[in-house]
């Protein structure tokens, strides 16, 4: 599907293009366009990653204004220093890692301390999960509302890792963690969203029951 | 753990849909980049060193040259102010002699020290001025 949408930014006529579309071109493409001088094609590499740099705000930050706010933020930032992008990693890990910082001094600077849900025990023996087992009505939701329960940290490996298929070397590039502290993280991450699930599907049962 | 769960999980996880913002984000953040870029322009654009600082310095080397002319072509002996006033100028004329025969003999290094501050205070009215440019 081909969707084109034409909008005036400033008197500026722009194009922003549906994602399927996008993808047919590298980010590098659009990179070297907006450090020619043709900042429109900014447009392309704001409308490709929002959903993703939204969602870690989100996360981080709790609250859909401010989530917006630092979203915003961290594409500006992006565009301001994509004069010092080498090309050497990934785009989107580059703008994962101004994201994460940018949501994480936001929550330094305002001190804000969340009640975490980082008590989710993490059971050694019970972490095994059939998904097949989770009705397919509900497994989107289900899995969803697990990713919701897990702390900041966790969720943006587990995204980063099984969404965007980032390795480990790059994820540790936007979260600062060493390798070996990412594959440590990962690992109780993947175990406390198998935990919830667990819980959730009893829960479910004990409704039906 | 158990490595097809896991492929499951990720396969699950790939067909979610994210929290997006609001469907006008991108215009949003695109109307912030032109009109930061517009400012940056207009700063680029705007001379370091206004009108009145040229103003200033003109009038100081006008002035500065005409002291000069005036003290060398000898245009002082020409003048009525020693003859009405005669011990107040003497006065003025010995302090003002005195004044720079100190100032010769002040050490170098606080020449350079003074050179210096007003080359500091100098980068330092630049940097404020353009601190958009400069952060």
């Amino acid at each position: 599907m081909r969707i084109n949408i034409l909008v005036v930014i400033c008197n500026r006529p722009t194009i922003i293009t549906s994602k399927e579309q996008m993808e047919q071109k590298d980010d590098i493409y659009y990179i070297e366009k907006v450090t020619a001088g043709q900042t429109n094609y900014f447009s392309y590499i704001v409308e490709r990653y929002q959903d993703i740099v939204f969602s870690i705000a989100l996360k981080v930050l709790k609250n859909r204004e401010d989530a917006e706010e630092m979203a915003q933020e961290s594409f500006i930032k992006a565009y301001k220093s994509l004069h010092t992008f080498k090309g050497t990693a990934k785009f989107s890990t580059w703008l994962y890692r101004i994201t994460y910082n940018n949501c994480i001094s936001e929550v330094r600077k305002r001190k804000i301390h969340y009640t975490s849900t980082d008590e989710v025990e993490v059971k050694d023996e019970t972490t095994e999960i059939n998904l097949d087992g989770i009705p397919e009505e509900n497994r989107a939701k289900c899995i969803q509302e697990a990713l919701r329960k897990l702390p900041e940290e966790e969720y943006t490996l587990v995204l980063l890792y099984y969404f965007e298929e980032q390795s480990i070397e790059e994820i540790s590039k936007v979260t600062n963690l060493s390798e070996s502290n990412t594959k440590v993280k990962l690992y109780r991450a993947r175990k406390k969203l198998y935990t919830i699930l667990n819980e959730m599907m009893k829960d479910e049962l004990y409704t039906i029951l | 753990m158990n490595e097809l769960e896991d492929i499951k999980l990720q396969a699950f996880l790939k067909k979610l849909e994210l929290d997006s913002p609001k469907p006008d984000f991108t215009v949003r953040v695109m109307n912030k980049i032109f009109e930061e870029s517009n400012a940056l322009e207009r700063i680029k654009s705007e001379k370091i060193l206004g009108k009145g600082f040229w103003i200033f310095m003109i009038l100081f080397v006008v002035l500065f040259a005409a002291i000069f002319i005036l003290y060398n072509t000898g245009a002082q002996p020409d003048s009525q102010l020693p003859n009405l006033l005669p011990e107040v100028s003497q006065g003025i004329g010995e302090k003002y002699d005195s004044f720079f025969s100190k100032l010769a003999g002040a050490p170098l290094a606080i020449g350079g020290i003074l050179a210096a501050f007003s080359v500091l205070l100098f980068l330092d009215r630049i940097i404020i001025s353009n601190s958009k440019i400069f952060a």
